[in-house]
Order: structure tokens, then C-alpha cells, then sequence
């Protein structure tokens, strides 16, 4: 799966793919009443167009060249009102068609959006967060051109060129055929260029991306650069890209113009043909001037759609290439996927028999809330030989073996990169297990629905991120039961007193991240948020950033409120929460090397005892 | 030259509608034809022809014209951007420079290509078929040009306030993808809390405030089309009536009835070009503004006026009383540290103390005051910068490498480097033995499109890039960081080979990458809190002491 970086320069030469336009369709199926009108509105706009020649036709053979005003005047009338018509039918039309693209792309964004939702852990660690806001956005923008100057505007203009075909056809046979022998060279130029354009197009992007990437590893590299004395070199390199992005550019300049002067050139030849061959019939008496003129006039129609086939082929193009990437995204693996129990190979123990999915249905088909009603107590957590890698092979848990009971304080310690940040994710299943099993009560935590799991969990990160909103908001994270409790989780955990401060209360917005609070502020918001929610177990990964002592004895005091009555697995990083814990893990590589109470593992002189002294002794 | 072709064009775009109404009048009243219509068919087609050629000329060249200006201001772009010092660019986010070089040059190429031709065209259109309308018919004329300014005014209004709900429905999609964003980056919280569906139906509330946006501007888009076609359609109404009665009155002939429908034909769309073209100006106005600031940018760290004559820099360097800011609060204080030719130096120091900082003001990555740095005695604002960057072999903290070859990446410095020099560099950071592993040795590619280095094999070839320089002063700002100490201290005695007379600065937080220098500089908070050797700083048992006794603590932690 390659998202970003490479994936994003491959060139897609299609303009048109019929798998990928047959899957799009079918986002149109919801309006299927505004396609319909859509497309029943494509007539009579090409009737009122059609009917102006043929109203000219009119005024001259039966008016002007007979010598007779009286009716002319009415003709003038009608021919307004097809303007007005026309104009009407096009607006209305060109309206409906953005509204239709607009809803698709609405529809296509929150699709998106709440698949994203469902991804995995594992896939936001291997893909950039810029590469997925552009599928969201300028991909799905790339779609709305190809409404506003794609698919159902061919619709009308192919409508229009057979209804000018047919008229003509019906008008006068013969000298239809003579100008229509332009045709099989207006065919032929199209279908050349449409072959050369392909090809042009594919080389400007493929080279505009090489500029691209160029230009932001210089602006990147800068500093390396001019360290090195390299900006001579660099400035010829990044001149030998841009000259070739510039050429790339210029056969399609070259191709454009000669497309256009080429039709331009036919439709004139053709109106030189309807005055050879009509002139010829107007002597003869077999065709009149009116005629002649509307002939003229509907071969220019004919031709206008013709001459930007280039620019719309552009936009089908990009079109496609973002339908690809969309459906890429659209197509990953949602999380986690069900356990299905015998199909994993490295499942060493059986897992007890699962009467609660059953219950589960029944209570959601009842309208109760997972999480909600009676729900049994966890009594204990257990972690079985569990590992755990992030990549292929690279095991940072390798066996762990622990457990926990009801209303335990357990400090996980251990040198950064000893896993013990892992253990805390994987009890909320942001990542499975690669072998062993997690249990609550003795179940595995797969087995349970993923709502009820972390809603029995209280995650409390290492980073307190906080969203734009309001303080309250971002305790209650919009969740009304939450919501109910905001006021006491803050005074819980003591951050009352500051937001009391605040300007405005709970109301107060948080600027770009909480820059308008301090750390211990934020860290204390976070808190607030996991007891709002209250978890009956309490995962916290504490901040190994210093912080000021004010601030952190308003944490230690926060703490110890969000521990109360909970369940906790901390990973520690502040003496109070050590010397407070039950239980103390030393995780080291990987595996649990000691466990204990603070004074018998201080006792026993082991790596505890090293870990004391450098992390939290002091 | 372009602008000759497309007066041709216009020429001959003329002559066909003048060619039809002799045709037509040749048919109307054939006694008096001057030829037969096939010769009038035949001159048609020539003249058709004969233009299409030349618009292919026309276009071609004022097309061509535009793409080589772009090109040109796209170098003086990037020339500048060398030029500019890392203060400029830690002003800018990346985006926004990519941004002008994007979004701001197509506006001006707009302008230029499209713009003039369609200026050009205009004009000569205009006056050409006024003039042949006025001999036409003066009264006609002015009756069927009358919704003409109308629709400039249409076009021009119905574009800005489009302009205007664009950027309105621009604003709103930049608050889309922030929402993204910052849900992607806080989705561990999203998915703990189980806020997914929080997450979803407060960006539905953004994603329909953005339809609406849209919706409004859908709204004028469709008047567009209409106006600009009701408007001529309008004119050829006021011809058919006016003009119908004139031929029937015998003013006019339908030949030129004809003609004349042709040429107001060719005025629509010029005219209602124009309404765009103005728009157009005033964006290309602003976009040009944008490059001028870039174009105009001044860097801090400049080229002195009168370089010191250069002897070969030695290595001494002084800094004096220095004091440096990034902007808010001093990273450094008042700092004076002299270090002799051929010196090995170690900084360490706490996290923000000022090392990184004090190693960068050397080959003046950011500007400091005159008489603050001195290297050999002399000012560095005083030496060119090429000659100060040529003496210093620098490896920065984040070690950048470039998506190209191995081999030119560590010859990044000296590109006419021999395959010998490149060998000898790579086995002294130690990174010999894995690039034989490389699919092409030195032809590897690095990066997303070739192989993915590891931190510290990235950070071996930004050593080696230095050391093929053969510089006078060596600085490594913490350039091992990725491997563990045991290693580091391998590749640090490996180095030590190289050093001969060189002054080597080496920043560490590692103790053990500095213990063999000749001199430990401790920062803390901009100012140096201790200095001397090792055995020195141990026997003061200070904050160097207390560093140090931790370090063994976090060994044998390791160790164990």
C-alpha cells in the first residue's frame, strides 16, 4: 500500500476508465430524480438553441426577401422569447448540475471521512496526515470540475450536434452531405489529437511533479545547501527541470492552438461549401436565402462545442486519476477486522464461550447503549503472553504476562522504548495482539464489541491534545453524558480553579492547540476528559515533560482525583504516582523484569532500583 | 511578433463575412455578380485556411511567450530563494513558498498568455468590425452594440462577486481540511473516546456549511452562461428586426444583412472576454505581489561589501560577549569562548541550553553581530560566505539528505569527487560496509523512491558529506544520535583518525561522544556554566560531574 510520496506521481493517462466512472455512478444513484430532470432539461435547451436559425430562415424567405414586414414583428417576438428560454433552461440547468456535483461530493467527503474513522491505528503510522486531508479535499474538488465542465455538458453538446445534423439532414439532403464531407477530417483531427494530447498532458504533469518535488527538497534542504556551497549546482539543476517542464508545455500550446485554428479552419471551409453548393441551388430555385443563412449559422453551432474538446479532455483526465485515489482510500481495510475464532493460527488459548455477543444484540436492538444498563464489573485484566510488534518482526512486548484486580493502582517503569507505552494501547485494542490474549473477566477483549471496551477505559495520553472549541467541549468532546458531568470531572481533578480564572469559563475557546493555556493546564483538561467519561479503568501515559512546580503539584493533585476508585495502569514518570501505586512493573525490552511494591523492589537492589535513581529520584 | 500574426488573423477573420456578403449578394441579384458562388466558396475556404495557419502562429507565439516569461520568473524565483538566509525561512511554511511558485505564477501566465492575446485580440476586432459594421449601416451599428457595454459590466460584476464567494467558499474548505487534519492527528483520543461519530457529524456540519458556499456560487455561475449569450442573441434580434426592415425598404442588401449578422457575431465573444480579462488583471495584479515579496526578500546574512583578503582559514575561532535570539527571549548570553587552531571541542549541556545554536552562528546560518565571531582573528560578517561555508565541515542534528544517488549525496560538497576520496570518507563514518549491501553501491537511490537509510546510516553519509569537504573546521551537532553510545563511540574513535589538524566541534547530549576532547564546554541557559577536560570537570564534582554519574546509571541500565 503506498500512500503519499511515490503513489502521488504516478501519472493516470485515462481520460475516461469504465470501472472507475461505473463505481462513481453509482454516488449518483441517491438523486436519481435531479439526473432525470438533468438530463430532461438537455432537450428542449437544445430545441430553443436550435429553432434561432431556423426563426432567421423564417424572417428572411417570408419577410425580408419577399419584401413583407407585417409578421416580422411577431417574429422578433418569438425569436426573444427562445432567448429567454434558452437562457432560462441554462441556468436552470447549469444550477441543477452544480447542485448534483455539490451533493456527490458531499456525500463522497463524509463517506470518506467516516471511513477514515474506521481505519486502524497502524494506518495513520504509516501515512502522512497531508496525503489524507488532500484525498478529502482537493480530490474530491478535482471531481466537481468534471461536473461543471464534464459528463452530462457532453451529454448536451453531443445532443446538440445530432439535433444540428438532423435538421439539416431534413432541411436540405443534399447540401447537408456536401458540408458534412468536413466531417471524416474533423473526425480524424480529433481522434490524432485526442493520441498526441495524451501523451503531452502525461509528460507536463510527470515533469511539473518532478519541479515540484525538487523545489520543496530545496526549500527542505536549504540550510545542507548552502552549507555546502551547492546553490550554483542546484540553481542549474532546478533550471535544467524547469526548462524541460517549460518544453513539455509547449507541444501542448502548439497542439491546442492548431486544434483550434484547425476546427476554426473547417467551419469555415463548411459555410464556403453551403455557399458553393447552396449558391449553385438558390440559382436554381431549389433552395432559398433563408435556408442558406440558417445553414451557415448552424454549422458554427455545430462547430463551438468542438473547439475546447482539449480542456475538457484535461479535466476528464484529472478527474480520473483523483476517482483512483479516492477509491484507493475508500478500498483500505477498516478496523479491526472481527475475530473469527480458529482462523488465527497463533490463538494458543481457547477463548471461553462467547454468550455475550448474543446478549450484546439483544441489548442494542432494545434501543440500551452499549455501555449502558448493568453491566458486569471488571474484576480483573490479564495479559497472556502477549507480543507485539509495530513492523514486521521488530517484537516490542515479547511474553508479557500480567494481572491486574478490581480497584488496582499499577505503575508500569522502564526505559523509554521499553514497551511500556505499548502495553497501554493494546488494552484498547488501537493495536491487536500479535500473539497471546488480553482478558476482562476472563474474556478476551477482541470478543467484546470495541464501544464497550473503551467506553469501560479511560485513556489519558501523553500529549493532552485538545481541539478547537471551548474548554467544556473539549472536556465533554461533545458527548452528552459526558457533557452532564463536565463542571464536576473539572473539580475532580482540580482544574475548576484556573478555568474559574478564565475570561470566560468553560466557555473560554482553546487557540491552535491550547497555545493559550499552560502545560499543567492541558494536562489537567485531559484529565478532566477521562473522568467526565467515567471509565472504570484508568489508562494514563503520563508527560515526561517537566513542568513547573505550581503546575505540578496541581497535576499530582489532579492525579490523585482521576485515580480515586479506579482501576489504573500508569506509565509513570513522576515519583507521587510510584510511591502511591499498588503495585510497581519494571518492563525492560520488552519483558516484565521485576514487579513489586516500591520498598521491596528499592530493597532488592535490581533495575528498579537504577530506574529510581535516574528518573525519579530528585 | 505574436501580436503581427494575430492581427493577421483578424484580418483574414474579417475578409470571410465580407467575402459572404459579395456571395450573397452575388446570389440575390445575379445579373450583377462579379462571380460565380463557387469562387466566392473558394476564396472563403483559401481565407479560412490561410487563417487557421496563422492563428496557429499567433496563438503559438504569445502561448509560447508566456510559458518562457513564466519560465524566466520561475528561475529568479528559485535564484532568490538560494539567496535568502534560514531566519527568511523560518518565517515561511513550505506551503506558502510552494504556493507562489504554484498558484501565484499561473495567475501571472494567465495574464500574460490569455490576457494579452485576448486584450489584442479584442481591440482589433472592435475596431476592425466597427469600422466595416459602420459601412455597413452608422445606425444600425449603434443599435445592435447598445447591450454590449451592458455586458461588460454584466460579466465583469457577475465575476468579481464570483471572485468574492470563491475565496468565501475557500475560506470554508480550509476550515474542511483543518478539521481533517487535526481529527487524523488526534485520533487516538478520537478512538479512545469513542468520539468517531462526535468526529463525524460535526464534520458533516462543516462539509454542508462548504456546500452552501458552493451552492452560492453555483448560483451565479449559472447566470453566466446566460448573460453572455443573451446579450448577443439580443444584438442579432435587434438586427433581424431593424436590419430585416431596412432590406425590405431596399437600404440594404441581404448581403449585407448577412455580413453584418457576421460580424456582430464576432464581437461577442471579445466582448465578453473582456469582463474576464479584467478580473483577471486584478488577480494577476495580486499574485504578482505576492512574487515581488519573495523577489524583493532581503536576507539578514549577507555577502560583506569588502570581503578580508582571504589567507586559508586555520581554525581559531572566537566568539566575543556574544548574544543571540530567534525572536523571543536570548538562546544566548553575553557567551565568550575562544578555541585555538586544531582544537577538539565538546558541548554538552541540557535540552535548549544554546548548544545547537552556538554551532550554527559559525558558518553564519543565521546573521550575528559584527565582531561577534572571529575566525583566524578575523570577523566572519567580513569573510565571503563561500570561503567561511568551503572551511566548515558541517553535520547538522537532523541529517537531510537529498532523493538522489547515494554516491552524490556524499559528494554533495565536492561533485568532482573520485571514487577513491568517496570510499576513503564512507569507510570513515563507518558506513562502508553497508553500501557494498546496497543494491548499487553508490548508484543507489535514497529516499521514497530508493532505499529507506535508517536513522543512523542517514546520519553516517551526512558525515561522510562533510569530511569529503576536507574542511578546516569539523562541527557534528549531535550527529549520532539515532545509534547507541557503544556505537557512537566506535564511529567517533574511527573519526578521530581524521581530525589531524583540524578544529572539531562535537555536540552531544552523550557524555561519552566528548570525554576525549580537549576541552568540555557545559552550557545551561545560553551561558557556559563549566569548562575544562574531563578529569578537570570530575574533580569539580559540578553540574558536569552530576551529569556524568547519571550517564553511567543510564549504561548500565542498558547494559542490563
Amino acid at each position: 500500500m503506498h500512500f503519499g510520496g511515490l503513489y502521488e506521481d504516478e501519472i493516470v493517462g485515462k481520460a475516461y476508465d469504465r470501472k472507475l466512472m461505473g463505481r462513481f455512478i453509482r454516488y449518483l444513484a441517491p438523486y436519481r430524480l435531479l439526473v432525470a430532470v438533468t438530463l430532461l432539461l438537455l432537450p428542449p435547451m437544445a430545441a430553443a438553441k436550435l429553432a434561432q436559425p431556423w426563426l432567421l430562415k423564417l424572417a428572411i424567405d417570408n419577410h425580408i426577401v419577399a419584401g413583407r414586414m407585417t409578421g416580422l414583428p411577431l417574429l422578433a417576438l418569438y425569436y426573444l422569447l427562445l432567448i429567454v428560454a434558452e437562457s432560462l433552461f441554462t441556468y436552470v440547468e447549469v444550477y441543477l448540475l452544480q447542485y448534483l456535483g455539490q451533493k456527490v461530493m458531499f456525500d463522497l467527503r463524509l463517506e470518506l471521512f467516516s471511513h477514515v474513522q474506521r481505519l486502524p491505528a497502524a494506518f495513520f503510522d504509516r501515512t502522512p496526515t497531508g496525503s489524507l486531508v488532500t484525498r478529502l479535499t482537493s480530490d474530491v474538488e478535482v471531481l466537481g470540475e468534471m461536473f461543471a465542465a464534464g459528463i452530462i455538458t457532453v451529454v448536451g453538446d453531443v445532443l446538440v450536434l445530432v439535433g444540428i445534423v438532423g435538421i439539416m439532414l431534413w432541411m436540405n439532403l443534399k447540401l447537408s452531405l456536401v458540408t458534412f464531407s468536413v466531417l471524416p477530417i474533423l473526425v480524424w483531427i480529433a481522434f490524432t489529437f485526442r493520441r498526441r494530447m495524451r501523451e503531452a498532458f502525461r509528460q507536463v504533469r510527470a515533469r511539473l511533479a518532478n519541479l515540484n518535488s525538487f523545489l520543496a527538497e530545496s526549500i527542505g534542504g536549504m540550510a545542507v545547501l548552502q552549507l555546502f556551497g551547492r546553490e550554483e549546482r542546484e540553481r542549474r539543476e532546478f533550471t535544467r527541470l524547469n526548462a524541460a517542464y517549460r518544453d513539455a508545455n509547449l507541444p501542448v500550446i502548439t497542439w491546442d492552438a492548431s486544434l483550434y485554428a484547425l476546427v476554426e479552419a473547417l467551419s469555415s471551409v463548411a459555410a464556403g461549401l453551403i455557399i458553393w453548393y447552396g449558391g449553385g441551388e438558390i440559382l436554381r430555385g431549389t433552395l432559398t436565402f433563408g435556408a442558406l443563412v440558417a445553414f451557415i449559422q448552424y454549422i458554427e453551432k455545430f462547430f463551438s462545442p468542438i473547439r475546447d474538446l482539449s480542456a475538457k479532455y484535461s479535466v476528464m483526465q484529472g478527474a480520473m486519476a483523483a476517482l483512483e485515489r479516492i477509491f484507493h482510500l475508500r478500498d483500505t481495510e477498516p478496523s479491526p477486522p472481527p475475530l473469527s475464532r480458529g482462523e488465527r493460527g497463533e490463538q494458543e488459548y481457547p477463548l471461553p464461550p462467547g454468550e455475550g455477543g448474543a446478549e450484546r444484540r439483544v441489548r442494542v436492538e432494545a434501543g440500551i447503549r452499549p455501555g449502558e444498563g448493568e453491566r458486569p464489573a471488571v474484576e480483573t485484566i490479564e495479559f497472556r503472553d502477549v507480543w507485539f510488534a509495530y513492523s514486521e518482526e521488530e517484537y516490542v512486548l515479547k511474553g508479557l504476562d500480567l494481572t491486574i484486580r478490581r480497584g488496582e493502582k499499577i505503575a508500569l517503569v522502564g526505559e523509554t522504548g521499553g514497551g511500556k507505552t505499548t502495553v497501554t494501547r493494546l488494552l484498547s485494542r488501537l493495536y491487536d495482539v500479535r500473539r497471546g490474549s488480553i482478558l476482562i473477566n476472563g474474556r478476551d477483549i477482541r470478543e467484546m464489541p470495541l464501544h464497550d471496551l473503551r467506553r469501560r477505559i479511560g485513556v489519558v495520553l501523553q500529549d493532552p491534545y485538545l481541539f478547537t472549541g471551548t474548554v467544556g467541549e473539549n472536556i465533554s468532546l461533545g458527548d452528552a453524558g459526558a457533557g452532564e458531568r463536565v463542571a464536576q470531572a473539572a473539580a475532580v481533578v482540580g482544574a475548576d480553579r484556573f478555568i474559574a480564572r478564565l475570561p470566560q469559563g468553560f466557555d473560554e475557546e482553546v487557540r491552535e492547540r491550547g497555545v493559550n493555556l499552560s502545560a499543567g493546564e492541558r494536562q489537567l483538561i485531559s484529565f478532566a476528559r477521562a473522568v467526565a467519561f467515567d471509565p472504570e479503568i484508568l489508562v494514563l501515559d503520563e508527560a515526561t515533560a517537566s513542568v513547573d512546580s505550581a503546575s505540578e503539584r496541581l497535576i499530582q493533585k489532579g492525579l490523585r482525583g482521576l485515580m480515586t476508585g479506579r482501576t489504573s495502569l500508569v506509565v509513570a514518570h513522576r515519583l507521587s504516582t510510584i510511591q502511591d501505586a499498588d503495585r510497581i512493573v519494571v518492563i525492560h525490552r520488552g519483558e516484565k523484569v521485576e514487579e513489586g511494591s516500591h520498598q521491596a523492589l528499592l530493597a532488592a537492589r535490581g533495575l528498579y532500583y537504577r530506574l529510581y535513581q535516574l528518573q525519579f529520584k530528585d | 511578433m505574436g501580436g503581427g500574426w494575430l492581427l493577421a488573423t483578424n484580418a483574414l477573420a474579417l475578409l470571410i463575412p465580407w467575402l459572404m456578403k459579395l456571395a450573397v449578394e452575388g446570389l440575390q441579384f445575379p445579373t450583377r455578380a462579379l462571380h460565380h458562388p463557387g469562387w466566392y466558396a473558394g476564396a472563403i475556404a483559401l481565407a479560412a485556411l490561410a487563417q487557421g495557419v496563422v492563428r496557429i502562429f499567433s496563438r503559438t507565439t504569445l502561448l509560447h511567450a508566456a510559458r518562457r516569461i513564466e519560465f524566466r520568473i520561475r528561475e529568479d524565483l528559485y535564484a532568490r530563494l538560494l539567496s535568502l538566509d534560514l531566519p527568511w525561512f523560518d518565517r515561511k511554511r513550505t506551503g506558502d513558498i510552494l504556493s507562489r511558485f504554484a498558484n501565484d505564477l499561473t495567475n501571472v501566465r494567465m495574464l500574460l498568455g490569455f490576457g494579452v492575446l485576448n486584450i489584442i485580440n479584442t481591440v482589433v476586432v472592435y475596431i476592425a468590425a466597427l469600422a466595416l459594421m459602420v459601412r455597413i449601416s452608422p445606425f444600425l451599428t449603434l443599435c445592435a452594440v447598445v447591450p454590449f457595454p451592458l455586458m461588460v459590466v454584466a460579466v465583469k460584476r457577475l465575476s468579481a462577486s464570483m471572485f468574492r464567494r470563491s475565496r468565501r467558499a475557500q475560506e470554508e474548505l480550509a476550515r474542511l481540511s483543518s478539521q481533517v487534519e487535526e481529527n487524523v492527528s488526534a485520533m487516538a483520543v478520537v478512538k479512545a473516546y469513542c468520539r468517531e461519530e462526535a468526529q463525524i457529524s460535526a464534520f458533516r456540519e462543516t462539509n454542508s456549511r462548504y456546500l452552501d458556499c458552493n451552492m452560492a456560487m453555483a448560483a451565479l455561475r449559472g447566470a453566466m452562461l446566460p448573460v453572455m449569450a443573451g446579450a448577443g442573441a439580443v444584438g442579432t434580434l435587434i438586427v433581424l428586426f431593424l436590419g430585416g426592415e431596412r432590406v425590405i425598404a431596399g437600404v440594404l442588401t441581404l448581403g449585407d444583412f448577412v455580413a453584418f449578422n457576421g460580424y456582430l457575431a464576432m464581437l461577442v465573444w471579445p466582448t465578453i472576454i473582456m469582463g474576464w480579462i479584467l478580473n483577471l488583471m486584478q488577480r494577476g495584479a495580486a499574485s504578482m505581489a505576492r512574487l515581488n515579496e519573495v523577489l524583493d526578500a532581503e536576507p539578514a546574512v549577507r555577502e560583506p561589501d569588502e570581503p578580508a583578503a582571504g589567507a586559508a582559514i586555520r581554525g581559531a575561532i572566537e566568539f566575543r560577549h556574544i548574544s543571540f535570539s530567534y525572536g523571543n527571549g536570548l538562546v544566548l548570553e553575553n557567551l565568550s569562548l575562544s578555541i585555538p587552531a586544531g582544537a577538539r571541542i565538546g558541548i554538552v549541556g541540557p535540552i535548549g541550553s544554546g548548544k545547537s545554536t552556538l554551532v550554527r552562528l559559525i558558518p553564519r546560518l543565521y546573521p550575528v553581530p559584527d565582531g561577534s565571531i572571529l575566525i583566524d582573528g578575523t570577523d566572519i560578517n567580513r569573510l565571503a560566505l563561500k570561503e567561511l561555508r568551503g572551511a566548515v565541515g558541517f553535520v547538522p542534528q537532523e541529517s537531510f539528505l537529498f532523493s538522489r544517488t547515494l554516491g552524490e549525496n556524499i559528494s554533495f560538497g565536492k561533485a568532482e569527487a573520485n571514487p577513491a576520496e568517496l570510499h576513503t570518507v564512507t569507510r570513515l563514518a563507518s558506513l562502508a560496509g553497508e553500501v557494498t549491501r546496497f543494491p548499487h553501491g553508490y548508484d543507489t537511490l535514497v529516499g521514497e523512491r530508493g532505499v529507506t537509510l535508517s536513522g543512523g546510516q542517514k546520519q553516517r553519509a551526512a558525515i561522510a558529506r562533510a569530511l569529503l569537504k576536507d574542511p578546516a573546521i569539523l562541527i557534528l551537532d549531535d550527529p549520532l544520535s539515532a545509534v547507541d553510545a557503544r556505537t557512537e563511540e566506535e564511529i567517533l574513535a574511527g573519526l578521530a583518525t581524521y581530525y589531524g589538524s583540524r578544529t572539531v566541534l562535537i555536540v552531544s547530549h552523550r557524555l561519552s561522544a566528548v570525554r576525549a576532547c580537549d576541552l568540555i564546554v557545559i552550557l545551561d541557559g545560553g551561558r557556559i556554566a563549566e569548562q575544562g577536560s574531563h578529569v578537570e570537570l570530575l574533580a569539580r564534582d559540578g553540574l558536569y560531574a552530576a551529569m556524568w554519574r547519571e550517564q553511567q546509571l543510564r549504561e548500565e541500565i542498558e547494559r542490563y
